[in-house]
């Protein structure tokens, strides 16, 4: 089977949910491929947004583009709906001044329909997520 | 347009205005509480302010917590990650404006490293006979602090709302600021 990047509008991925938006930074500045565009939190953390992949896909490998953020928790679920999430990954990240924190996660047990990132704490008053980009494959369509 | 939102932290010594202060805001001028009460656990009060020349706003949560040390040590739970604070004294008393340094620290610590934009509130001006504290002697210590000044009366419901609308100018600021960050990464 073909991996793709399952991240990505336009492979029919959603972002369905976002605690803060600021409309010049939308949550899917996060899956339009691009690194230049960003959605930023607007205050106050935890702050959180949800991908919806519309099917069943078997994740191998993420990787999460930002900036200042600290405690990065992953959650998802293989529901039809949103709902039922369970604790995937939590990850302490480091700060890069001045760059891209580029954080890589290997997957185990990578099959998801929804993904949710829950921004626990921050470095700074307000944190930015680039993009999301899982490589993987998609499994089945939901039923 | 966005809307922002800040965990404002109120801070100072006991009996100075703090929760006449966050009551009158929260009313629109409407509540002056007359008799005190001591205030031992936290209130929270909850109010968008424009932000001036633009179409944002920011949401300020107050956190309204006891001053007197005896409960300071609930303060550490309460106070983590603060967004902006307004630190409030009375300027009828001399060591509530001397033991601003030392809550202004205290505040700080809960962030290092991270800049706590903030203002210093000297309120209870409607006691002019009684006052110790002069207007040039807190400005400028504020100012070396690098927080904006302001006095208050909030018995008169004098310029009550002033601090709350500069601590939106600020958080707002500090927001673009860091837009021109995540910006310049890629």
């Amino acid at each position: 089977m073909r991996k793709v990047d399952l991240c990505l509008s336009s492979e029919g991925t959603e972002v369905i949910l976002a605690t803060s938006s600021d409309e010049k930074h939308p949550p899917e500045n996060i899956i339009d491929g691009n690194p230049e565009t960003f959605w930023t939190t607007t205050g106050m953390f935890p702050q959180e947004f949800i991908i919806c992949f519309h099917k069943h896909v078997r994740i191998e490998r993420l990787v999460i583009q930002s900036y200042f953020v600290r405690t990065l928790r992953i959650e998802k679920s293989t529901s039809k709906e949103p709902v039922d999430f369970e604790q995937w990954v939590e990850r302490d990240l480091v700060h890069t001044e001045g760059q891209l924190q580029n954080e890589e996660i290997v997957a185990r047990d990578g099959h998801a329909t929804y993904l949710r990132f829950i921004i626990v704490s921050a470095f700074d008053h307000f944190a930015s997520v680039h993009s999301v980009s899982a490589e993987g494959i998609a499994v089945s369509n939901l039923s | 347009m966005v809307k922002l939102a800040a965990k404002c932290i109120l801070a100072g010594d006991p009996t100075v205005g703090k929760t006449a202060l966050a009551q009158i805001f929260r009313s629109d001028g409407a509540h002056f509480q007359k008799n005190y009460t001591l205030t031992t656990g936290v209130d929270l009060v909850v109010k968008t302010v424009p932000v001036p020349d633009t179409v944002d706003s920011v949401e300020l949560f107050i956190l309204d917590s006891a001053g007197k040390e005896l409960f300071s040590e609930m303060l550490d739970k309460l106070w983590e990650s603060p967004n902006v604070l307004c630190l409030v004294y009375d300027v009828t008393s001399e060591q509530s404006f001397t033991n601003c340094s030392k809550w202004l620290e205290k505040a700080r610590s809960q962030i290092p490293g991270t800049v706590l934009p903030g203002v210093l509130v000297g309120n209870k001006t409607d006691l002019a006979g009684r006052r110790v504290v002069e207007s040039a002697q807190a400005r400028a210590w504020a100012l070396g602090q690098g927080l904006e000044y302001f006095e208050t009366s909030v018995k008169e419901m004098e310029n009550y709302e002033a601090p709350f609308h500069c601590l939106a100018k600020q958080f707002h600021h500090l927001y673009r600021e860091k837009l021109e960050v995540f910006h310049a990464l890629v």
